[in-house]
């Protein structure tokens, strides 16, 4: 028997994967600060003896394309959109450093200042713990700044500044909490040119026509596979009729 | 074989829906005074290893990014967002709106201390200061029979002329209260809200003071509804719905054609 059966079948699991890629990013169309994944595949010949015609699709490593979204205003003071290829460093679930372009930030109820997503946002010195405030504003440069409970709202007091990265030349990875981090359990470097824009969001980056085209494309793909499946199991049928034995 | 396109696809319809219901719970209270829109939060649901980012590639080298594939998306949260609405003169001496930061406090019918905006006030039949509610505000304003001239400072203070006097006196002050996180807060419907843990412990103070606004007599503060945003909103999420849709007709369709072809 031919194992053009498994390359198609091979083939078929590879883009129904790639199909779930896009389904995520059309989930996450309204997510702040979402990145669109993208899956490529590439082929992989298993080089031997013989002719070299046999390519199987595999799965490159996963890419985010790292586009911006589309920033729009809202109003509030403690959202931010990040400009340029700033990130947001976050203290990850494991204490780690990971960076993030959410700019929905939040006071959660133990005074921690969090991403609309839960992770404490770091400062210069650790994560940025808010005082009991009748205020909070963040400045172009990340600088928060808050008037105390009972304070003079003309004068409000600098707490922190929002650690702000840079991701230029720096080879970073989405991990499975949708935030970013640097290769090698690297830090990224301060960046202190970054600027910020308050009251305004960063939406996500997914382009809904493109994903549409891409959805297309792969039902196609997955259509001729499995017309090369049944296709294989006619070659087989046929050559299983020559070799069976006259009746 | 895994048909996970059509489970995360799920996800999006059913988050697109709820943000739905948040816009059309904004646009409902339009008019509502002193209503705080709703933002509807977005989160992205764990990803699915398939590759881990650092996983060997072979004895020399590490994959420097991995292959996963998210799962989804769900609503983390519906935030309020307390910008300030536009104030309306009403020209009715009981209603009052707030500038700036701040709520009136009010006692609700289990006793405890609700948190409003709203400031369409009246008079119960004993002189009571009560929302449209009938709950009576705190501290407690009992405006006697036959006052006139009844005046709400930008502080609070209440005065009032009293029959068979000349000069007004003061019947009590209004005081307000704020939090720090007031985003926290929890709805409760009838325009209150309480305290939570997120939202902190009230500061309780004389309006004007301490970041608390300032009170407006004969204003009512509008929603903060800004219908052309709501609107917009409205579309974008009916798109993203229709397109998380699309995405499950296009994968029914693989899985069919191949149980029809095989």
């Amino acid at each position: 028997m031919d194992k053009l059966a498994y390359t198609s079948v091979n083939a078929m699991k590879s883009l129904m994967n790639r199909q779930t890629a896009i389904a995520n990013n059309m989930a996450n169309s309204n997510t702040v600060g979402f990145k669109a994944d993208m899956v490529s595949a590439k082929s992989q010949y298993l080089n031997g003896p013989g002719h070299d015609s046999r390519a199987m699709a595999v799965e490159r490593p996963m890419q985010a394309d790292m586009n911006s979204g589309s920033v729009t205003q809202t109003g509030r003071s403690m959202d931010i959109a990040l400009e340029g290829d700033a990130m947001i460093a976050v203290q990850a679930a494991d204490g780690k450093e990971a960076y993030s372009r959410r700019g929905d930030l939040r006071i959660a109820a133990s005074g921690a200042m969090v991403t609309g997503d839960g992770f404490p946002v770091m400062g210069a010195g650790g994560p940025i713990t808010m005082p009991p405030a009748e205020r909070v504003d963040i400045g172009a440069d990340g600088t928060v700044f808050f008037v105390p409970q009972g304070g003079d709202p003309t004068q409000p007091q600098e707490l922190d500044r929002i650690k702000l990265v840079s991701m230029t030349g720096s080879a970073i990875s989405k991990g499975p909490d949708a935030l970013f981090r640097a290769a090698n359990d690297g830090v990224l470097p301060v960046d202190d040119n970054a600027r910020v824009i308050s009251g305004a969001l960063e939406e996500s980056n997914v382009n809904m026509t493109a994903a549409l085209v891409d959805m297309i494309e792969t039902s196609r793909a997955w259509e001729t596979q499995a017309k090369l499946l049944r296709t294989a199991q006619e070659l087989d049928e046929s050559s299983a009729g020559v070799m069976s034995m006259p009746q | 074989m895994s048909n996970s396109a059509l489970q995360v696809a799920r996800t999006g319809l059913d988050a697109q829906n709820t943000k739905m219901r948040v816009i059309a719970n904004n646009l409902a209270n339009v008019n509502t005074t002193g209503f705080k829109r709703d933002r509807a939060d977005f989160e992205t649901l764990a990803y699915q290893n398939v590759v881990t980012p650092g996983a060997p590639s072979d004895a020399q080298n590490r994959f420097a990014s991995g292959l996963q594939l998210g799962t989804g998306v769900k609503l983390s949260g519906v935030g309020k967002i307390s910008t300030q609405g536009t104030l309306q003169n009403s020209e009715n001496a009981l209603d009052m709106a707030i500038e700036g930061g701040g709520f009136f406090q009010v006692e609700r019918p289990d006793g405890s201390t609700g948190y409003s905006r709203a400031g369409n006030f009246s008079l119960t039949a004993e002189g009571n200061l009560v929302t449209s509610d009938g709950l009576p505000l705190i501290p407690a304003i009992q405006v006697p029979q036959g006052a006139t001239a009844l005046t709400i400072g930008n502080n609070g203070t209440v005065t009032a002329t009293l029959a068979g006097q000349n000069e007004p006196s003061e019947l009590g002050q209004i005081e307000l209260a704020n939090f720090t996180n007031p985003a926290g807060l929890l709805s409760v419907g009838n325009n209150i809200l309480t305290e939570t843990a997120a939202s902190g412990p009230p500061q309780v103070g004389e309006a004007g003071t301490e970041g608390l606004g300032n009170i407006r007599q004969g204003a009512l503060e509008q929603s903060n509804v800004n219908i052309v945003e709501e609107l917009v909103n409205m579309i974008e999420t009916q798109r993203a719905y229709e397109v998380n849709s699309k995405m499950i007709s296009a994968t029914d369709e693989m899985l069919q054609f191949v149980n029809q072809q095989i």
